[in-house]
This record gives structure tokens, C-alpha cells and sequence, in this order.
């Protein structure tokens, strides 16, 4: 040990730790966290060693190690994501519920743009087969609605979208493959 | 020995290395390291073993303990598992055979070289 490790030692290293932790979204948090402690500790042992620069540099960039780490972990070829999952999981009704909001808003523009003064119920079937009618209910020009609902067919594109981006069918296939050779790749 | 070692051997043979190495003792991943350059293998990296590691105990040829550091944070011991044990003795059976063949190949004779520049 002859490296002294100081605070900006110990910030390049938690660094590379937290940066690797954010690629790792797709392992279990149990498993995440344990590479987290044991990368930590290593490097730190590596940086008084050798020093911090050094032991960076032989652990490789984050993109890197982790890349090594989920081959690791889940197996070498195509490989599902949760966090492309989760992402478009949790997007997508924003974006559709935007998009239809400002669609029943134009529609709503378009019934004052004829009568600034609109009196009556007027029923909008909303964007085809992905929205139920929507339902304004104007009172000289002030309009209030009934929006409408996603169709059975909205959500089942939106599991569906689930699925493909974040390629959870490999989840099937990653749990059947298993290891043969001790000379295998890393 | 510290010359440099091809990269895609090594990865071949980087398993093998890392149970014998643990069959000898229990070792942490830095002493792994360590133990590894001071068998000659100075250019395997860090970023390299630990993984491998890693990939050894989801295979369950390796088993791990915590054990506390007076240097630092607690230090992940890893050992073989009777699987491991099993792996070895078939790593290193493959890897004798493999050698052996090569060997063969590599001891025939062979014409004369031509001379550089002709």
C-alpha cells in the first residue's frame, strides 16, 4: 500500500461506481448492489496499490465493465431490457393522453371557431379505434367535456409496445439457457 | 514472464485460471488480480475478473463470504463449490488435451524457410 487515498480519490471512484450502478438497470437490485460494494472496495484497494488513475484504467470505462457484468449475469446473445421497458411503459400514456388532449382541444377550437357563442352537446368519436367518444357540453362558448377513454386496442398496443421494446419474450429464453464449458468467454 | 498474452486465449482460458487459483485458496477479487500478475499474467485487467467472477458464482462453481477489511469496506471472499471443483477437473483435462494436440502440430518438422527479400 503506498498511495494515500484522499477525497477526490474517493469521488473518481464513486464516480465509476454509480456511473457502472445506472448500467446495471437490467440486473436485480440485490445483484446491483452487491457488484456495487464489491467494485468500491476493490478499486479502493487497487487506488492505494497502485493509485487511483491506474485503477481506474484497469478496470476499464463504466459502458465497458458493465457490459462484461450483464454478459456475466444473464448470458452471452440478445438480451431483454427493463429499462427500455420501463421507459416506454411510462411514456407512452403521456404522449397518447398529449395527443388526444390537443386533438378534443382542436375539436373544441373548431365548435367555437363556427359559434364563438356554442350552446348545446357535441360528440366528438375521437382518434379511430384508439379513443372512446368524447362529449362536450358547451354553454355560450364555455365548454366542458366527458373525455374520452383508450379502446381495448390502445392498451393492448401499449402492453404489446411494452413487450417489443423492452424484448421481455428473452426473458423465457435466458432462463433455459445454461452454462456447459468452464472455458467459456467472458 | 510479463510478456503480453493474446487476448482471445486468454479469455478461453480465464475461467480455468480463476478456479485453480481459488482451488489453491480463498481469495478476494484485488488479491485475485494480483495473484494472477504475479503468475505472469500481467496484462489481464481488472475490468476482465471481476466479471468473470461474477459469471462463476451465478454457475455456482464458486461460493463467496463477506469478510470484514481493516483497510476498508468489507471484502467478498470467493471459494469453489463442489461444482467448481468438478469444473476444474474437466477445465484442466480439456486444456491438457487441447495442449497436447497443439503441441503435436507444432513439433513436426517443417521445409525451409525462404530467406526475407527473395
Amino acid at each position: 500500500m503506498s498511495h494515500t487515498i484522499g477525497w477526490w480519490d474517493r469521488v473518481r471512484i464513486e464516480r465509476l461506481v454509480w456511473t457502472l450502478d445506472q448500467r446495471l438497470y437490467d440486473l436485480p437490485t440485490r445483484s446491483r448492489v452487491a457488484i456495487r460494494r464489491e467494485v468500491r472496495a476493490n478499486l479502493l484497494e487497487a487506488a492505494a496499490d497502485v493509485g487511483t488513475t491506474e485503477a481506474l484504467r484497469r478496470v476499464g470505462g463504466s459502458g465497458q465493465l458493465a457490459q462484461r457484468y450483464l454478459v456475466a449475469q444473464l448470458g452471452e446473445g440478445p438480451r431483454h431490457s427493463w429499462v427500455a421497458a420501463f421507459w416506454f411503459g411510462s411514456l407512452t400514456p403521456f404522449v397518447l393522453n398529449f395527443v388526444f388532449g390537443e386533438a378534443a382541444d382542436a375539436y373544441r377550437q373548431g365548435v367555437l371557431a363556427v359559434d364563438p357563442h356554442a350552446d348545446g352537446t357535441f360528440v366528438w368519436p375521437g382518434v379511430s379505434y384508439l379513443q372512446t367518444p368524447t362529449t362536450f357540453t358547451f354553454a355560450d362558448g364555455y365548454a366542458t367535456q366527458l373525455t374520452g377513454t383508450w379502446t381495448v386496442l390502445t392498451y393492448l398496443l401499449w402492453i404489446g409496445g411494452t413487450i417489443v421494446v423492452g424484448r421481455l419474450w428473452r426473458l423465457l429464453t435466458s432462463r433455459i439457457r445454461r452454462p456447459d464449458s468452464v472455458t467459456h468467454t467472458v | 514472464m510479463t510478456s503480453s498474452h493474446d487476448p482471445q486465449l486468454l479469455k478461453g482460458v480465464l475461467s480455468l485460471l480463476l478456479l485453480h487459483l481459488l482451488a489453491e485458496r480463498e481469495s478476494y477479487g484485488y488479491e485475485v488480480v494480483r495473484r494472477l500478475q504475479e503468475a505472469g499474467f500481467a496484462d489481464v485487467l481488472e475490468g476482465s475478473v471481476y466479471p468473470a467472477l461474477a459469471r462463476l458464482e451465478r454457475e455456482e462453481r464458486i461460493a463467496t463470504r463477506l469478510v470484514p477489511s481493516p483497510s476498508g469496506p468489507a471484502r467478498k471472499y470467493y471459494r469453489l463449490t463442489p461444482a467448481g471443483w468438478h469444473a476444474l477437473r474437466a477445465g484442466s483435462t480439456a486444456w491438457a488435451r487441447h495442449t497436447s494436440s497443439v503441441d503435436a502440430v507444432l513439433a513436426r518438422p517443417l521445409p525451409t524457410a525462404p530467406e526475407e527479400g527473395s
